[in-house]
């Protein structure tokens, strides 16, 4: 098929974190280095050229980003310094922003101060919707502080007013990555006038979804220490904990009543907070040292959602310490600070941007395969 | 005369990026104090995109020369004239001062940076302007290493009757081409090519052969050096030994040959090859026992002629007089344990090219048949004739440590072709056996060398572009891994025998020599030229030539031809009677007054 050069693509790319990929000479060191690539699916050198070349329908239908968990080998041994990993990652971002129908993830990904305004906007508002709601109907603050002085949390927000507003943000996030999703499905098999898909291929490979969901089986590979595999999926299953008991079971885990210490609701948050926690510093001790390939080079985004995702956490330990300590005030007021930060990082980061991952990186390894099996197919009958 | 202030000077771009460069803000400062100089641009200052732009510029400051200053000016002038010629002046007042092109590579040659630009600002020659004195010379030359191209320089002037002492640092001549079993693109027999130019210059009345000596130091002026050199024990007399070889027969210490590249043993006593120019025995004092703690001896006792051995001989130094030095240390191949990846020094069946050099070599330890390498009882890797086995497949794998920025950067040039050589041979050896190429790019380089890859390629090598990854081992097998970068698949190849094409590196003596001989170097350790294009063979110091390798890396004809070149520079100046001083003899100031003294000249005109 004849494809268009776009000579501007290189000044697009540049601003999702291209280093500079004029270094390459397409030795193919990085592919043959690679523990993860495979026939059909050969990166990240092939990604590279189509990024020299500037041709932007192959670079938005390639998949192999996705496939890529940045182990940095080939950036180690590549003779010309050209950073093919970082090249990955950064196309990794790119994608993003070519899912993103609404044009929000560009905006994200290339304005610091884009995002940073869209911070604080969104706190703003979650900040004038929780006034407003806690006060309705009857704003009376004096029935929110219990007999014995200790917060009474379901007075002030009630855990179904929380669990609307939670299931409404979910709703709107999820509409948003779905159909970002069926876009890169359309950018990655459907566009492709000559492969032929079949209902019965699709449906072969699903399992592949939930079970890279959950184990990022890929991502093992990747290191033989598996130490960081380790980490990140602690930090994701305890993500997972939470969330679930957050979204779904508010009423368990927003009581008035301090339960003892061995209560699921408490260690079970107690264990996934420590999960979140060594997963944040660990991340963030490896981007201030730089120890690893991929933790060379950071770009601001990868920063934002460190740092929401501490704060988060960092207000969420507050706010229970301060629950069970019995200080309604700061309760309350740290409460608003932890939606502030959270909601602000949700919507960000989930549909467009850094976050987005949970859900490109089950798909891509699922529309890759489909993408290989029904070349492979065609292969065999022509 | 003061001059109106119209020239402006342009840095370009190609200084920045890179180590130990100009000092670019102290040239610009002394740029901007020379007469007529109005103004110094560095890329920042201008966009050199658009000429129209550019003209507009140079035409609202009516500046009516212009300067271009950098390591390859000659990169950006065609817009500086056009943007000339647009604004009605004429193009050929753009003028470069190439700071590469006179060897000006690091900020010690600052002087030399400046100089060049104010003869530019003088729009003079560097050459005409930095002209040294001449001086008397004496018609002897010292020739610093026995390879090829010290071997080809020494008989070049010694056909001339002049006196020529040839220093080689080993206990024969020959260097690495010795080693080598044929020679590429001819298949020429390498050996046929060279001993008998060995024992030339063994035989020749006008060279004295001084194996076995290192030049310690070098002193005086252009014309008239005096030499140390430092004459090593050999421990054996070289007029009275007849070469039988009983001593290294009865000799009981064994050692890796640097000869066959440590693939095989010879003794403590011993000679470097047979072809070995002297013929002569000698003792190797870093393993024989006797040197190290006084006991055996065996070989004065087994010796028949009396008094040849002497093992208590001490080393001395000599003195002589020169006129012209030829410097032509050469190259160490790349060490391939370096690089982890590829398995060199853990699985014996990854051999380097020099290796394989002297395995698939008649003369070799194993007469020439592919064997497997095996571990003596002392722990040794090397090749015995028992061995001997056809392995199905062999993978050469190219670019060992060459343009890699982990390693070296450059590329070596030569692996490619002897590359191709190496599977022509193996393929002769092993008909049946599959033989794999995997490169990065083919650089065929030269007169027959295309022709040479389309042989190879049309005898059955595959030849796959894709730069292996790493060499693993599985059962028995060794597991070469690449990208097909052609076939757009990843290849994991089987094979029994992986040999990597190692690069090439300047000496370990390299920045010594460089030292006591007032030669520069360049980044990457190879001994600078004066003149990248029109003098590429002497160098800064007056009457010291570099030839061969040691100047970069290159192929056998071309260390040749560079060689005779070396020779000729030499026998100018014998011919004469005269050779020029130094360059470096000569200050900035007095280039400065001659540039001055040169363009009124060219004024009056």
């Amino acid at each position: 098929m004849m494809q268009r050069v776009n000579p501007e693509l290189k000044q697009e790319l540049l601003k999702y974190g291209v280093k500079d990929w004029n270094e390459c000479f397409h030795c193919g060191n990085c592919t043959a280095i690679c523990p993860l690539t495979e026939n059909g699916s050969l990166f990240p050198r092939k990604a590279i050229r189509e990024a020299q070349m500037g041709i932007k329908y192959s670079l938005e239908s390639n998949v192999d980003p996705w496939m890529c968990y940045y182990c940095g080998d080939c950036s180690k041994t590549c003779p010309r310094d050209a950073n093919p990993g970082e090249l990955m990652m950064s196309l990794r971002r790119y994608l993003t922003s070519a899912y993103d129908w609404t044009g929000l993830s560009k905006l994200f990904y290339k304005s610091k101060a884009f995002e940073i305004l869209a911070i604080i906007g969104i706190a703003l508002v979650v900040m004038v919707l929780y006034l407003l709601f806690t006060f309705y109907p009857s704003g009376d603050a004096s029935q929110w502080i219990g007999a014995d002085g200790g917060a009474l949390i379901n007075k002030m927000a009630p855990w179904k007013r929380i669990h609307l507003g939670d299931w409404l943000l979910a709703g709107v996030l999820a509409f948003i990555l779905i159909t970002n999703i069926f876009n890169m499905w359309y950018k990655i098999i459907l566009r492709d006038k000559n492969l032929k898909v079949g209902l019965w291929d699709y449906f072969k490979a699903f399992m592949l979804l939930p079970v890279h969901f959950i184990t990022q089986r890929r991502f093992a590979k990747c290191d033989d220490s598996r130490s960081y595999w380790y980490i990140h999926l602690f930090l994701m299953l305890s993500y997972i904990v939470l969330f679930t008991m957050i979204v779904f079971f508010l009423e368990f885990f927003q009581t008035d009543t301090v339960h003892p210490i061995w209560h699921p609701q408490r260690s079970l948050g107690y264990i996934a907070t420590i999960g979140l926690f060594v997963g944040i510093i660990y991340f963030y001790f490896n981007r201030r040292k730089k120890n690893r390939e991929n933790s060379k080079f950071s770009h601001y985004t990868d920063w934002t959602f460190l740092v929401l995702l501490f704060l988060t956490t960092l207000t969420g330990i507050l706010l229970h310490f301060f629950r069970i300590s019995g200080m309604p005030q700061l309760t309350y007021i740290t409460y608003l600070v932890h939606l502030m930060v959270l909601v602000p990082m949700l919507t960000i980061e989930v549909p467009f941007s850094k976050w987005s991952h949970l859900a490109y990186r089950p798909f891509a390894i699922y529309f890759s395969k489909i993408k290989i099996a029904a070349r492979a197919k065609q292969n065999k009958i022509s | 005369m003061e001059e109106k202030k119209s020239t402006v000077i342009y840095f370009c771009d190609t200084l920045n990026g890179k180590t130990d460069v100009i000092n670019i803000p102290e040239v610009k400062a002394y740029a901007e104090k020379l007469n007529g100089v109005a103004k110094v641009w560095l890329p920042a200052d201008v966009s050199l995109n658009d000429p129209v732009q550019l003209s507009g510029k140079i035409k609202e400051k009516i500046y009516k020369k212009v300067i271009i200053a950098g390591n390859t000016p000659g990169m950006v002038k065609s817009v500086f004239s056009k943007a000339m010629v647009l604004d009605g002046n004429k193009p050929e007042d753009v003028f470069l001062a190439s700071f590469y092109e006179n060897g000006i590579y690091r900020n010690s040659d600052i002087e030399r940076a400046k100089a060049v630009l104010s003869c530019a600002v003088y729009g003079i020659n560097f050459e005409n302007a930095a002209n040294p004195e001449e001086l008397p010379v004496n018609n002897d030359t010292l020739v610093i290493g026995g390879g090829i191209a010290g071997i080809q320089a020494s008989l070049e002037i010694a056909a001339s009757k002049n006196k020529v002492f040839l220093v080689e640092k080993t206990g024969t001549i020959g260097g690495h081409m010795a080693m080598f079993d044929k020679t590429f693109p001819t298949l020429d027999c390498a050996a046929c090519i060279l001993t008998p130019k060995m024992v030339e210059v063994g035989q020749h009345p006008h060279i004295k052969l001084m194996t076995y000596c290192e030049v310690q130091d070098v002193k005086g002026v252009p014309g008239n050096y005096t030499v140390k050199i430092l004459k090593k024990a050999r421990r054996m007399n070289l007029s009275t030994c007849i070469g039988c070889g009983i001593c290294a027969e009865k000799c009981p210490v064994k050692t890796p040959s640097q000869f066959d590249s440590g693939t095989t043993l010879r003794k403590a006593a011993y000679i470097p090859f047979p072809q070995a120019v002297p013929n002569k025995y000698m003792i190797d004092e870093s393993v024989c026992t006797y040197v190290a703690n006084g006991k055996c001896g065996i070989c004065v006792k087994v010796c028949p002629v009396p008094g040849c051995i002497n093992l208590d001989e001490k080393d001395e130094m000599v003195e002589i007089t020169v006129g012209n030095i030829i410097v032509a240390t050469g190259f160490k191949a790349f060490d391939a344990g370096k690089i982890e990846n590829f398995g060199y020094g853990k699985y014996p069946e990854v051999l380097t090219s020099l290796e394989l050099e002297r395995l698939i070599n008649a003369s070799g330890p194993t007469g020439g048949k592919i064997a497997k390498r095996t571990q003596d009882k002392k722990g040794n890797w090397v090749f015995n004739q028992e061995d001997a086995y056809t392995p199905k497949s062999v993978a050469v794998i190219h670019c060992i440590g060459s343009r890699d920025e982990n390693y070296r950067k450059y590329c070596s040039k030569v692996c490619c072709m002897y590359s191709l050589k190496l599977a022509h041979l193996l393929k002769e050896k092993l008909p049946n056996s599959e033989i794999y190429e995997y490169y990065i790019d083919m650089r065929a380089f030269g007169k027959g060398y295309e022709e040479f890859y389309n042989r190879i390629a049309h005898e059955g090598v595959n030849i796959i572009r894709g730069r292996t990854a790493k060499v693993e081992k599985s059962g028995n097998d060794l597991i070469v891994r690449s990208e097909d970068i052609e076939g757009q698949k990843i290849i994991e190849q089987k094979t029994d025998m992986v040999v990597l094409a190692v690069g090439l590196e300047p000496g370990e003596d390299a920045a010594k020599i460089a030292a006591m001989l007032g030669i520069n170097v360049d980044a990457d350790g190879w001994f600078n030229e004066l003149n990248y294009v029109s003098d590429p063979v002497n160098t800064f110091t007056g009457g010291v030539a570099i030839a061969g390798v040691c100047q970069g890396p290159k192929d056998i004809p071309d260390s040749v031809a560079q060689a005779s070149a070396a020779a000729s520079r030499v026998l100018q100046s014998i011919a004469k009677g005269k050779i020029k001083n130094s360059l470096k003899s000569i200050t900035l100031k007095e280039i400065e007054d001659r540039s001055v003294e040169l363009s009124k000249i060219m004024e009056v005109k």
